[in-house]
């Protein structure tokens, strides 16, 4: 049992692997917040599907979560106070303008190694360290080669298992939807099991999403590494590479979100977002007017509930009702 | 012999400061007749059941004259900090420059009750997309949008990280509304590692040395930017004087809290009490009033307890109250259930405790920055619950819930197992809306319930 588990994509997979453990990215299923731990009401889905998921597991040597929010702190103290797996709380500060949080982040990773190493896994040698910084990063880089030519369920299955593994190259993907269908982006949190059948869903109703900016989509994937850093400051690179890089929504200021989607949104094509929120997700849920004003591109906000799944025929019509309109606006 | 205190409705205490009026009674340059308030829209007054004597006619005039204050304030040159979430650090340094005054936007959080809703901010909260799915601090977005309450401050600094998703989403949202903020990181105060240098914070929490020396780095960066805001320098030495006055404050609510929360009688309401409290976070925007305010509350208190006279009898049931209430009434309604006040933690536990001297000031800042009882493990704060219930003899929790609040989801239970497998008293938890009116029945009930239940335990 070597397993670590994580959720969060400011926890660099290739820093467990690194140090002889096994990342696994759970994938959370809404089944799994029906019980007592997850059913508070308030309680995001994700992050009840998350308590309800990690105390229950007998197959993790420990989970890594992160600061990022609330709901995730409380989880963590939650976990902490039962008998499951050790959890491990990452500091990934929101505040980014000072050189210090940077700073912080390099620590917490350093703190993390430490974990690990009790968890089972050793101190990796530096040459371990940037063996397995390589082979994450090519991984990734053949990734992103693949990325335009295949469906956003196999890419985001597909990074899925990126960061669930020990990456071998992506095996040959299928081919993408349609070119006539109209390009999409998503937004916001997580997906869950359930919410991938959002995806087919979109195809289905004549869309394509061109841009995954959920919460483990295109977004939140680390930057390139710069190949001499690796070599000289592998944390300093994970640093940069993660907490420099990925842009999101707990950021303050959350400038980045907005540059990073402004160039992404210009460069796909983009003409309309599914903006994707959680319930009791509030710090997606309080960008949503901001994200109308600033992107100008129709929104349809699709919050989910327990039991709400992406497949209901309530938000399927709601898509195909949204797509429609976009096709009718493009009209002459 | 002092007369037996009462609670008493708005109309009572018209005559009753009709009479104090006509036996002498001097009053500050705020001071007045509460009536005046409701004429001003403080609807809730009037549903409210207040304490009888003149300190505690004081205390409501500084709470609900501070809008006004602030206001004469900047008119006299004073600039103000609007000072967010982290609930008595900045302020501390503010006060530090005479120039400033400092005050929480976050205090938004009780308009809509004071005012019945009749300030229309959770309406304007609703139409800028910050629905009931958000705690009442939402109330500040439509303060800041409609600018008929507080100034609204050219500077604006808060902490984030370790804090809620409510205010975090608030203030940036805000701040996309044309209010720059001047963040400040607060990192989640995690338990030292074994070996690793660490030191006791205020509130008998425990952090990694390296944790405080990165608040203070932090604060650092405030302090420069205040420096710059005043267009003067914040010496060690103006700290220092600025801890010293923050810790009278202190020092005099830790007196106010020990009488009476320890009296056999409770001499002062719980409703008066939690307003005492608030005045710690930033002294109510004078923190001069605010010493004196505190000194008549105290001596009021002492004189009460002292001829064993209260507002409850000695029966009332010892109940430690965790998070503020939205309805402000939920206080009145303890007392006519049977209960009194005896600790709280009303989320800023860490604006009570003295800041350290024995420190170099910025250190001592970063210390009581990190003892925020909601940056840590809500374990933690349990622990701490547990500690403050003994010391005050508490027989009884409530966990009050605010509304739409991200940490309410979760920190009820966490808390309610900690303190009934350390203390095995009784717990409960209910939610207190915004104006509790229709649900006054179904609250009361349960309070009641609390109450009997401990009496029982008692036999
Ligand atoms: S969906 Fe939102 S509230 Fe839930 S875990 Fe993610 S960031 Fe936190
Ligand atoms: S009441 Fe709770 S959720 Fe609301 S601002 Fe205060 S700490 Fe945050």
């Amino acid at each position: 049992m070597n397993d670590v588990a994580y959720l969060s994509p400011f926890v660099p997979p290739e820093w467990i692997a690194a140090h002889g453990l096994r990342p696994r990215w759970l994938r959370l299923s809404r089944a799994e917040q029906a019980t007592d731990a997850g059913a508070h009401r308030g309680v995001c889905p994700c992050a009840g599907a998350l308590m309800e998921r990690v105390h229950r597991a007998g197959d993790l040597a420990g989970v890594v979560l992160t600061t990022v929010c609330d709901q995730m702190r409380y989880a963590a103290a939650w976990l902490d106070a039962q008998s499951g797996p050790p959890v491990f709380l990452l500091n990934v500060p929101s505040t980014w303008e000072s050189p210090e949080t940077a700073r912080l982040y390099a620590d917490e990773l350093r703190r993390l190694g430490r974990f690990l190493v009790k968890l089972g896994g050793h101190a990796p040698t530096e040459k371990e360290v940037v063996a397995t910084l390589r082979r994450y990063d090519q991984a990734r880089a053949a990734l992103r080669a693949e990325c335009l030519s295949v469906s956003a369920r196999d890419y985001a299955l597909v990074l899925d298992r990126l960061a669930g593994h020990a990456p071998s190259p992506p095996a040959p993907l299928p081919k993408g939807e349609g070119r006539n269908a109209i390009p999409l982006a998503l937004l916001g949190g997580p997906l869950l099991e359930e919410d991938f059948e959002l995806l087919d869903m979109v195809v289905e109703a004549g869309g394509r999403i061109v841009l995954d900016a959920s919460q483990g989509g295109e977004r939140t994937l680390p930057a390139v590494f710069d190949e001499m850093r690796v070599s000289s400051d592998p944390v300093g690179e994970l640093t940069r590479a993660y907490f420099g890089t990925i842009p999101d929504v707990f950021r303050r200021p959350n400038t980045g979100l907005y540059d990073w989607l402004g160039r992404r949104l210009r460069a796909t094509g983009v003409r309309g977002i599914l903006f994707w929120r959680h319930v009791f997700c509030d710090l997606w849920h309080a960008e949503l007017p901001r994200i109308r004003e600033a992107t100008g591109l129709p929104v349809l906000d699709l919050d989910t509930t327990e039991g709400d799944a992406g497949s209901t025929p309530r938000m399927f019509s709601r898509v195909e009702s949204f797509l429609e309109m976009l096709r009718e606006s493009a009209i002459p | 012999m002092t007369q037996p205190p009462r609670c008493l409705s708005l109309d009572q205490w018209d005559r009753r400061y009709a009479e104090l009026c006509a036996a002498g009674m001097r009053e500050p340059s705020y001071g007045g007749c509460l009536r005046r308030h409701v004429e001003d829209g403080d609807d809730r007054l009037l549903h409210l059941k207040m304490d009888d004597s003149p300190a505690a006619l004081r205390l409501w005039n500084f709470l609900l004259s501070e809008e006004d204050r602030l206001r004469e304030a900047q008119a006299s040159g004073k600039r103000l900090v609007g000072a967010m979430k982290d609930l008595g650090t900045v302020p501390v340094m503010v006060y530090a420059l005479d120039n400033l005054i400092a005050f929480y936007p976050d205090g938004a959080w009780w308009l809509p009750c004071i005012m019945e809703h009749g300030d229309g901010l959770l309406r304007i909260a609703d139409s800028l997309g910050v629905d009931d799915s958000f705690c009442p601090v939402r109330a500040m977005l439509g303060a800041f949008e409609n600018e008929a309450h507080f100034p609204i401050p050219e500077l604006l600094v808060s902490s984030v990280g370790a804090t809620c998703d409510d205010f975090s989403a608030i203030a940036q949202r805000l701040e996309a509304m044309g209010h720059p903020i001047f963040w400040w990181e607060i990192p989640h105060r995690r338990p030292p590692e074994p070996d690793e240098p660490s030191v006791l914070l205020p509130g008998m929490f425990r952090a990694a040395q390296s944790q405080v020396a990165f608040v203070q780095s932090e604060l650092e960066r405030v302090r420069r930017r205040l420096e710059e805001y005043a267009g003067k320098s914040l010496s060690d030495d103006d700290l220092s004087a600025g801890i010293h006055r923050a810790n009278l404050v202190r020092r005099k609510l830790a007196t106010l809290r020990e009488i009476v929360f320890k009296a056999a009688r409770a001499p002062l309401p719980s409703l008066e009490m939690l307003v005492a409290e608030m005045l710690a976070i930033h002294f109510c925007s004078d923190q001069y009033e605010c010493l004196v305010v505190l000194d008549e509350l105290i001596a009021e208190a002492g004189r009460r307890a002292v001829d064993d006279v209260g507002v409850t009898d000695e029966e009332a049931v010892r109940v430690f109250w965790v998070n503020p209430v939205a309805d402000l009434r939920v206080m009145n309604l303890l007392e006519d259930a049977g209960g009194r006040i005896c600790g709280t933690e009303y989320l800023f536990s860490h604006a009570l405790d003295l800041l350290p001297q024995h420190v170099p000031p910025m250190e001592a800042l970063a210390r009581a920055a990190l003892a925020d009882p909601m940056v840590g493990s809500a374990r933690d704060r349990a622990a701490r619950v547990c500690r403050d219930m003994r010391a005050f003899g508490a027989e009884a929790l409530v966990v009050s819930r605010i509304p739409g609040a991200s940490h309410c989801a979760m920190e009820g239970p966490l808390i309610r197992d900690v303190v009934r497998r350390e203390l095995g008293v009784p717990v409960l938890e209910i939610e207190v809306p915004t104006l509790i009116d229709t649900m006054t029945p179904t609250l009361q009930t349960r309070l009641e319930a609390l109450v009997e239940t401990v009496k029982r335990g008692r036999v």
